[in-house]
């Protein structure tokens, strides 16, 4: 309640309207995808978890002999893991499919702005100093990075429960964990995106 | 004649004794708060060091030629962020160290000033209620010796430690672990014991 009344609040004040307007709420977006992908990330990285524990129990490999009993299960209970798992991932792939239509509308917002303005762009920045195109390029780079990790965990994802070695179920797990594609100014982009589209007081 | 000069260095000796105890209990919440801290440097030294036992481009993950390097560089950036939370309990540390020695720093000081007032026979003289001056004076130095060992020892474990060198990386945990001597806790605990009557007494005044 309290959340829609400030959001209503924002907006009267800024009285942002056109394409500052979508800037703006796209803005918003992104910062919302992003913390819903932190969490169904950390949702992930504990079902993956208990993934490779209950399939090492299955198959230690070379070192101790499991108790015959507990294995089947297990069998039952690693399904139910990794369907939870693919659950997970494929709530992240729509959650790529709304930054990708983010991206492009606000590819949109610069393809209007050369319609309307030609070559040389608006007189103007919409906001505070950022000049049309850099919301672009910003929005496309974060793109570009979620796709990426998208795709190492739809990898991960088909491959978790089946490889053998240790070695390789630990790489699966960290590359989980920690995003590799994810670069680590990611959040600074986001930050930067929202202090200037005034979410962030300055 | 030394009464009164013995009056204040047993005051003093009490004070330091409230204080070993308050340092005690933050000592222990510190360590507690590394621990976890500890478990996951071990831990991140075992994701790299199975990253580095795997070839990327011999597992299903070969269609990601820079996964290797990207995810080197993140693992080695959770380390640094560890490490850094390792270091601002380690100042946590340092200060209960140093708090400590000064109290007991402050205790001797006076004895020594009032050495010349204070015969053999005030030193050591003991109740049933109050240990001698002398003991009092001993395991505070005890104490204030097994902090400053326990924090050096600590400190360097952590600044030993470099990010290339998986083995020690890996090993920190257990070594950490080690350091932890029980004899030494229980001395201070035991001393804390000992004192609890004299420290309860004359509380008030």
């Amino acid at each position: 309640m309290e959340d829609q009344s400030q959001s209503s609040d924002s907006r009267k004040c800024s009285a942002v309207t056109g394409s500052g307007r979508k800037l703006k709420d796209n803005a918003a977006d992104w910062h919302n995808l992003i913390l819903r992908w932190e969490k169904l990330n950390d949702e992930g990285s504990g079902v993956a978890e208990k993934i490779v524990n209950q399939r090492l129990k299955l198959s230690p490999g070379e070192g101790a002999t499991p108790p015959p009993s507990a294995a089947p299960p297990s069998c039952s209970q690693l399904e139910q893991e990794c369907t939870k798992l693919l659950g997970v991932v494929s709530k992240m792939a729509a959650i790529v499919t709304r930054m990708e239509r983010l991206a492009s509308s606000q590819r949109g917002v610069l393809e209007l702005e050369g319609f309307q303005w030609g070559a040389a762009g608006r007189g103007a920045p919409l906001f505070h100093g950022w000049p049309t195109r850099l919301f672009v390029e910003l929005s496309q780079g974060l793109l570009e990075s979620y796709q990426k990790e998208l795709a190492l965990k739809q990898r991960v994802v088909q491959e978790l429960a089946h490889t053998g070695p240790l070695d390789v179920c630990m790489v699966y797990l960290s590359c989980w964990l920690y995003q590799p594609y994810i670069p680590a100014d990611s959040r600074l982009t986001l930050e930067a995106l929202l202090l200037e589209t005034g979410h962030r007081a300055l | 004649m030394s009464m009164p000069s013995s009056f204040a260095l047993q005051q003093a000796l009490r004070k330091s004794f409230q204080h070993l105890e308050t340092n005690q209990k933050t000592w222990h919440s510190v360590l507690a708060e590394c621990n976890p801290l500890v478990g996951s440097v071990g831990n991140l030294a075992q994701q790299l060091r199975a990253l580095s036992n795997v070839n990327i481009s011999n597992t299903p993950l070969k269609a990601f030629p820079d996964l290797q390097e990207r995810l080197h560089f993140k693992l080695v950036q959770a380390l640094d962020i560890v490490l850094e939370k390792l270091n601002e309990k380690l100042v946590l540390l340092q200060s209960v160290r140093d708090s400590n020695s000064n109290h007991v720093t402050a205790a001797f000081q006076l004895y020594e000033r009032n050495a010349d007032t204070l015969d053999l026979y005030a030193c050591t003289q003991r109740s049933p209620v109050a240990p001698s001056i002398a003991d009092m004076l001993e395991w505070l130095q005890n104490a204030e010796l097994y902090y400053k060992q326990q924090f050096l020892k600590r400190k360097t474990l952590l600044h030993s430690l470099r990010p290339d060198d998986l083995s020690l990386l890996e090993s920190t945990p257990k070594r950490w672990d080690s350091l932890e001597t029980l004899s030494g806790e229980e001395y201070i605990t035991d001393t804390l014991f000992r004192v609890s009557f004299f420290v309860e007494s004359h509380k008030g005044e």
